[in-house]
């Protein structure tokens, strides 16, 4: 029986990495909740928002406390390239059907890994920790770093954030009301057309905040859009798409398993999360806390 | 009707001329190589050090008198897709000689197009022993990279001399890491026999997180560890190593092969980099007991690809396309068997010093450089210091 110093450890290690995870997934089940619209095209909006932050950072000063501006400016740039597509484009397509919206995506992909390709090349791009959280503390006898502690909290607290505009605002109330009757919202004198845009403006905000929160963890390479987006759809699989505490626990249960499977298989792990979603596909296809569609 | 059929065999015959007097003007060398995605950190700046040297030797008015063309193509890093370009050199644009490949997974697999085509084919990069195992070994594949044997005991070597018994591996789970990962190990345990190895991690070639592997190591409690993780893999696992205290656990009893001490993987990271761990490198900008012929090529790679601090990659591509220049020169012929008998046991003086192919196995003795990585105060990154060029030869099979 291992260590439960060395457990604990494992635990946050895997804890840190579904909350990572559900930054970014949880933009995506947005979108789709209220759009139906699966976006192919998030993990390329993770990646911009990499770039951009790396971008912004080695403008104002690498290794300092401007580290935060540029997570938020680059979050913030993601959002509005997200609101011109949806504005621009992808709204002509929402009377389409499902496929032409998923091969429109697609193209978005490559379109968008080709244009960082040629803003920012094809080299390894690093950005350091902020100074704020560059430590590590100590507890039960594992080495936790700050960054580290720093996201397993942002995680709940974005869950808990999305759940208040949701479900406590007038904003969230309509875009409800949309998912339910759309043409029935419109008739009753709401915008839904805006409302759409501000939700996929949101959606895109928190991929790209992931994607510049991501790079002091990890290097900014072109091909990290399609390495996320697998993971993505595993996340909001296992937990139900469109769901947003579904995609929580998805990404909680995404993270421990893959943790513990090194463990137990540590050659298979990733095969462990595969699997899991296989028998969740089988089982009950619109995933843990899921509605089936209509 | 005569008329038209001696119109017909003079056109034939004007282009199958004119063809003649194409390939009799330049030698084609196909260069597949990955120039998009991850793996175009390290094929960028390798097909760089080919098209310098290709600029350099046309300069002098070619070899054999004819000027030399590269024609380089993406591989994507997809070992079918290196099959595809490499059929395509072949088929449609009439290369000659194939000098490319970057994975163990494409080497490979270019090697039996090129037994196929009867076609040479120099990997400079690739490093998997089974490239030129006996069983996979044809006339017309040659290495001019380092191997997996050479690298893994190198590193045994290294490690051997460090005051440990208890040693970890990890190691992106495809053909190179395991391949090198069982290089180190053998030979380690023959030359030291009182070591253990109490670990092994094996995450995915790609891994985005590797905490619980981090973690899962640390609590076995080496001594030391051994890692094959290169590139970027390499960037972001000591990312999340650093803080975790994984280094410092280790006393920076680490050794990174893979090119972990490459300038692009210090530049990247800056002062991010575990400052302190063993490294190996294809090359460096700054070797102070180096051959004036090394300090005289980074100077015109400097001029050529207008870095100040240069790549490291570019060298595996100069040497690869040195080899086959030079063979066709002894050669005095672009056919594929005289080339083919020329190369085995050819020696070149590379800008890294002597390097021969050797005849037994169509393999270049083809060391790297190894040292301990220190912050020096001139530069922004990391470099190695004590730097030394070991020479595989004596543990070579």
């Amino acid at each position: 029986m291992p260590e439960p110093a060395f457990l604990f450890g494992q635990f946050l290690g895997g804890l840190t990495a579904g909350m990572f995870l559900f930054t970014i997934a949880a933009g995506l089940s947005l979108i789709f909740g209220v759009l139906r619209v699966l976006n192919f095209a998030h993990g390329s909006f993770y990646m911009f928002g990499a770039y951009l932050g790396w971008q912004v950072m080695s403008w104002v000063g690498p290794g300092t406390e401007y580290f935060w501006l540029a997570a938020l400016a680059a979050a913030a740039c993601v959002a509005l390239l997200g609101i011109a597509i949806e504005h621009c484009l992808l709204r002509h397509l929402y009377r389409r059907e499902e496929l032409y919206q998923l091969l429109f995506t697609y193209a978005l992909v490559l379109i968008l890994a080709d244009c960082a390709k040629i803003i920012w090349g094809t080299g390894q791009l690093s950005v350091s920790r902020p100074p704020s959280l560059s430590g590590a503390v100590q507890i039960f006898g594992t080495t936790v770093p700050h960054y580290n502690l720093f996201i397993m909290l942002l995680g709940p607290a974005i869950a808990l954030g999305l759940w208040l505009l949701m479900h406590r605002s007038r904003v969230g109330r309509l875009v409800r009301a949309a998912v339910m009757d759309r043409e029935m919202l419109g008739a009753l004198g709401a915008n839904v057309g805006s409302l759409y845009t501000i939700m996929f403006g949101i959606g895109a905000f928190l991929a790209g905040l992931g994607g510049a929160l991501v790079t002091p963890v990890k290097s900014i390479v072109p091909g990290m859009d399609v390495e996320v987006i697998v993971e993505v759809f595993i996340v909001v699989v296992i937990g139900g798409l469109g769901s947003l505490w579904g995609t929580f626990l998805g990404a909680l249960v995404f993270g421990q398993v893959l943790a513990f499977g090194i463990l137990i298989m540590p050659r298979f792990s990733i095969f462990a999360v595969f699997a899991l979603m296989a028998i969740i596909l089988i089982v009950r296809p619109w995933g843990l806390l899921g509605k089936p569609l209509r | 009707m005569h008329r038209r059929l001696l119109l017909m065999a003079a056109s034939s015959i004007a282009v199958a001329l004119s063809s003649g007097a194409l390939a009799q003007g330049t030698i084609k060398v196909g260069f597949p190589m990955i120039l998009s995605g991850p793996g175009a950190l390290f094929g960028e700046p390798a097909l760089k050090g080919a098209q310098m040297y290709v600029e350099e030797i046309n300069a002098k008015g070619g070899v054999l008198g004819r000027k030399i063309q590269l024609i380089p193509r993406d591989t994507k890093g997809n070992a079918d897709e290196a099959v595809r370009v490499a059929r395509d050199l072949i088929l449609r644009d009439d290369v000659q000689f194939i000098v490319g490949t970057l994975t163990s997974a494409e080497g490979p697999a270019v090697s039996t197009i090129a037994r196929e085509n009867k076609v040479v084919f120099i990997a400079p990069i690739p490093k998997t022993d089974q490239l030129t195992a006996p069983a996979n070994l044809h006339p017309y594949v040659f290495r001019s990279a380092s191997n997996t044997t050479i690298e893994g005991r190198t590193a045994a070597e290294i490690v051997a001399k460090w005051p440990v018994t208890r040693i970890a591996t990890i190691a992106p789970d495809y053909a190179y890491g395991q391949d090198v990962t069982k290089a180190f190990v053998e030979h380690l345990k023959k030359i030291k026999p009182g070591v253990e190895i109490v670990d092994q991690q094996w995450p995915k070639l790609g891994e985005a997180d590797y905490t619980p592997f981090i973690n899962a190591q640390l609590g076995k409690k080496p001594e030391a560890v051994y890692s094959s993780l290169w590139g970027g893999h390499f960037v972001t696992f000591a990312k999340q190593a650093k803080p975790l205290g994984y280094f410092q656990a280790l006393n920076n009893n680490f050794i990174g092969v893979g090119e972990a001490g490459s300038i692009e993987s210090t530049r990247s990271m800056g002062a991010d980099y575990p400052v302190g761990i063993w490294a190996n490198t294809y090359d460096i900008f700054d070797w102070p007991d180096g051959p004036p012929a090394h300090k005289d090529y980074i100077a015109r790679l400097k001029k050529f690809t207008k870095e100040e601090t240069p790549s490291s990659w570019p060298v595996t591509g100069y040497i690869g396309m040195q080899f086959l220049v030079e063979a066709i020169a002894k050669a005095g012929s672009v056919e594929s068997d005289k080339v083919s008998a020329a190369l085995k046991g050819l020696a070149i003086d590379s800008p890294i010093g002597k390097l021969t192919m050797r005849a037994k196995d169509q393999q270049a003795n083809h060391g790297q450089f190894w040292g301990r990585t220190r912050m020096d105060p001139k530069y922004p990154f990391a470099v190695l210091e004590n730097v030394t060029r070991i020479d595989p030869a004596p543990f070579m099979d």
